[in-house]
């Protein structure tokens, strides 16, 4: 920390870093500035205008988002004219998006609203004609676009380019028709797009969402969040199943918010989207036993295992034990894995043992 | 994050070259430069030259255009089959109603100038042998008696901003990075403006000399000049004069590169100027930091104006005092662009501060009765013809709530409905915000489509919430464009209420 560098905001004097933004600084003071194009992973865009403070000196408000600290620098978030500002733009995305919170919180929720529970609005403005263009033929079948939400606020395209280092998707068009697409405007799936979901976590209005949830057709809102592990491989992501109480199913998965958990808000395609086998009709529910013709019987859990057990046993009865091999499945974590082991060298005594996700 | 080794500087010639936006060519500009495909894509969406490259002909639907006859126009080029559509203004509002046909060669256009004589810093009709002599001078007296001149002659920039010329000079010489580059801005666009075109056509010696003179005293050797992709032939005027100047060899040293705009107004704002010459869409950054300290390639950049540049030879030649003395109210004289409802429309230099109607005289009067004018370009909004008297200067236009900005001098005559007008600006602004900002954004539809509803309702109701969203616009945008592009409507409410259905001064809060 510079020697003697000290900001004052909203009559706070406060000490910061070389090259620290407003936003940051006033952040550790717990001095709330609301933000709508603002990620701390990303670079920031200046582009929603929620954040502009009051900085003596300068005659028009500066984004916290992206002006950085001087020593000496006098700042207010308060005044009646940053209030005001945030009220006018509050009001100006609803007229350019959507006016009714329960339509446009039908899916996923809505910063717009949030902020305006908090900041109030400057009043209805007139219907903002719609003249963003979608993708309605992309065949991808876990994200949609909706065009009449947007704010451009280019989280989402930021997010693929910086944190995913994809840039499968752009700010395209100018002026009013700016809009997200593809290259050419093609499916997510003819693009270089990893279906990781990222661009829906990170999007304020739910402009960007995930289809399956959207035909599911339940508001985000009103599903319990269940905190669980990802157990697609052994990273250990953090997610959140969205259960529909009422109807005992998962509806979707969400990343909890970055900063929190070790993935840091990103998921992959499959701890985001790969969880309809959960209620699939033809997901397994006990174990099944080959029979002499090659049919399955249910069997129970203890019969099943017993079974193993003896048919490994006799190999390494009749072979030798290394004759037998240990494969564990990527989707393991790091502790079954040692379980694993274990049980290959201390029950079978081979060293035989591998990963699948280690070569 | 772009891959390594890509190549982004050269999307946008590339993306020129095979054709603008048809199948196939995001793709291969990808597979050329290494650039991410949608990145590529997102590029070329935005620059309208590029993004419709099919369409043969552009009809002019500026302001001056509009009044003189666009539609009319439009209705002839589309009978014979021609497929067209309207841009904004083309900068030839001297020949309004204008139409631009891309791959064309056009003949010279006519327009009204200044008598050439002794008391002009730019001289359009100066037809004498170009001998460099400036630049001479400076190679003998060195940087600092160059600079010394420079504020002596109070010279401002003449892009807009009117920015005194010396202090981005000084603070590009104390920077402690040696890599550093000069960018001509020739992308004139601002409605009414056709000015730099004129100064590249008849006097691309003074410019060329001028940003030698810039390179050799900021120590920079690599020159850009941003021409609007519309303006071939000034370009190639440019081109052909560096050819004969460069056989002097007192431009030794010096990189030149010729880049051209692709069809966005916005990229005559600085640094969306600079994010176009690194080959991305043309969306203003954030200053600061200023060009001065990081600008093209993040390296200190002087970027100045062709007017500008084209004072500089006058200013080392007949010295700083006078070229200052030149002007009435502000330094030099000033290339003044008139257009509209006057008899000879055309670019007129005259002393800085110039009344309008000085100006009105100079182009041959006005042709009708004089209404309203708008006095640098759509971003300056109207006055009333009772300001005929108002100096032409950066300070007095700024106190009556007005700017010089790039001296587009649109003149109205009383056949003007005044919120139509108004709603002609507000689709400029509309068409070429370049969307990056909420307030600027959202705010010019809103203002476009308030218009439009009002002309069709001549209800006042509509009008409601229009005050906040002007607030909203000057106090939030990002840059210039949104910061002014309410003053047309904002001015025209204020100087003409009747024409809105409101008292008249309830539009003055
Ligand atoms: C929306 C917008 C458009 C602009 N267009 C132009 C332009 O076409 N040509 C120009 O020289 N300056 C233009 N400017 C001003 C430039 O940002 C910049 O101030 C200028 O090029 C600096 O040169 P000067 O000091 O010689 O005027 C524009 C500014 C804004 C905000
Ligand atoms: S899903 Fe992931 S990779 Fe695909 S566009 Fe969204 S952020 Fe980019
Ligand atoms: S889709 Fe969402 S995240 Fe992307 S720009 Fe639009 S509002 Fe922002
Ligand atoms: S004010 Fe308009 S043109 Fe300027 S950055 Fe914002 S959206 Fe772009
Ligand atoms: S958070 Fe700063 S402009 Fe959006």
């Amino acid at each position: 920390m510079a020697d003697g560098q000290f900001v004052i905001i909203d009559g706070n004097e406060l000490s910061f870093e070389e090259g620290e933004t407003l936003l940051q600084v006033a952040a550790r003071a717990d001095i709330e500035i609301p933000t709508l194009c603002y990620d701390e992973r990303l670079s920031p865009a200046g582009a929603c205008r929620m954040c502009l403070v009051e900085v003596e000196g300068s005659r028009l408000m500066q984004p916290a988002c992206s002006f950085k600290a001087t020593g000496g620098m006098v700042v207010r978030t308060q005044t009646p004219k940053v209030e005001r500002n945030r009220r006018f733009l509050l009001s100006l995305h609803m007229a350019d998006t959507e006016q009714d919170r329960e339509r446009a919180e039908d899916a996923n929720p809505s910063r717009i609203f949030d902020l305006a529970d908090v900041h109030g609005t400057a009043g209805c403005f007139p219907k903002v004609e719609q003249k963003r263009s979608g993708r309605p033929q992309d065949v991808n079948k876990f994200i949609e676009f909706r065009p009449e939400r947007c704010i451009n606020c280019s989280l989402c395209t930021r997010y693929c380019e910086q944190i995913e280092a994809v840039s499968a998707i752009t700010l395209a068009g100018r002026g009013a028709e700016t809009t997200i697409s593809t290259a050419d405007a093609k499916s997510l799936t003819d693009t270089t797009c990893e279906l990781c979901g990222g661009c829906v976590a990170v999007c304020p209005t739910g402009a960007m969402t995930e289809k399956p949830a959207l035909a599911y057709g339940k508001p985000e809102k009103e599903l319990e969040k269940i905190r669980t592990t990802c157990n697609f491989c052994g990273v250990g992501c953090q997610l959140d199943l969205n259960v529909d109480r009422e109807a005992n199913r998962i509806v979707k998965a969400t990343s909890p918010p970055p900063g929190t958990t070790v993935n840091d808000g990103s998921l992959c395609v499959k701890g985001r989207f790969a969880n309809d086998f959960v209620h699939h009709e033809e997901r397994l529910t006990s174990p099944l036993i080959r029979q002499e013709d090659g049919s399955f019987r249910e069997a129970s859990w203890d019969e099943a295992l017993d079974r193993v057990v003896s048919g490994l046993q006799g190999i390494a009865d009749r072979h030798g034990e290394d004759a037998l091999a240990f494969i564990s499945s990527s989707r393991c974590t790091g502790e079954e894995n040692y379980l694993f082991q274990k049980l290959s060298r201390a029950a079978f005594r081979t060293h035989n043992v591998h990963q699948c996700a280690a070569t | 994050m772009l891959p390594k080794n890509a190549r982004r500087e050269e999307v946008l010639d590339r993306l020129e070259e095979q054709g603008g936006l048809k199948p196939g060519v995001v793709q291969r500009v990808h597979q050329e430069t290494g650039v991410p495909e949608a990145d590529i894509y997102g590029v070329a969406t935005f620059y309208h030259l590029l993004a419709e490259p099919d369409v043969e002909v552009r009809v002019c639907q500026g302001l001056t255009c509009k009044v003189l006859g666009s539609e009319a126009l439009m209705r002839d080029v589309q009978s014979t089959g021609t497929s067209a559509c309207y841009a904004s203004c083309l900068g030839r509002c001297d020949q309004a109603p204008a139409l631009w046909r891309a791959h064309h060669q056009e003949p010279p256009l006519h327009t009204g100038l200044t008598e050439s004589h002794s008391g002009l810093a730019i001289d359009l009709e100066n037809h004498k042998k170009y001998k460099l002599k400036a630049l001479q001078k400076l190679l003998a007296q060195g940087p600092d008696w160059v600079l010394g001149q420079l504020e002596t002659s109070e010279l401002t920039g003449r892009g807009g901003a009117g920015f005194p010329a010396h202090i981005k000079w000084r603070a590009i010489r104390g920077q402690a990075e040696t890599e550093r580059y000069i960018v001509l801005n020739a992308d004139e666009g601002e409605p009414g403006t056709f000015k730099d075109r004129e100064v590249m056509l008849r006097r691309p010696d003074l410019v060329l000399e001028g940003l030698a003179i810039a390179a050799k005293c900021l120590e920079a050797a690599d020159i850009y000049l941003y021409i609007r992709g519309e303006f071939q032939g000034p370009k190639q005027a440019m081109r052909d004069a560096l050819t004969r100047l460069q056989e002097t060899g007192l431009l030794d040293g010096l990189n030149w590169h010729f880049v051209d705009g692709h069809g966005a107004y916005i990229c005559g704002e600085e640094t969306a100027l600079l994010e176009a010459l690194e080959g991305k869409r043309g969306m203003p950054r954030m200053k600061p930091p200023y060009p001065v300290e990081k600008g093209f390639r993040g390296k200190p950049t002087l970027i100045q104006n062709v007017e500008t540049i084209a004072c500089l030879p006058a200013i080392l030649r007949q010295g700083g005092e006078w070229f200052r003395d030149l002007g009435k109210t502000e330094a030099g004289t000033k290339l003044y662009c008139l257009s509209g409802h006057v008899r000879r429309p055309g670019v007129y230099e005259v002393p800085m501060g110039s009344t309008m109607a000085e100006l009105l005289d100079q182009a041959g009067g006005v042709d009708g009765n004089l209404k309203a004018f708008s006095p640098g370009g759509a971003s300056s909004g109207f006055l009333p013809a009772s300001e005929v008297d108002i100096p032409m200067d950066f300070k007095s236009l700024r106190d009556a709530g007005s700017m010089l900005g790039s001296a587009g001098v649109v003149v109205l005559n009383d056949t003007v409905d005044m919120v139509e007008a108004s709603l002609m600006q507000a689709v400029f602004f509309e068409d070429e915000s370049c969307g990056q900002c909420a307030p600027c954004r959202i705010g010019t539809q809103v203002i476009r489509q308030t218009l439009e509803r009002y002309l069709e309702s001549k209800d006042v109701a509509v009008l409601a919430h229009l005050n906040e969203v002007m607030w909203g616009m000057g106090e939030a945008s990002i840059c210039g464009l949104g910061q002014a592009a309410y003053w047309p409507l904002q001015s025209a409410m204020k100087y003409f209420p009747q024409e809105f259905g409101l008292e008249a001064d309830s539009a003055n809060d």
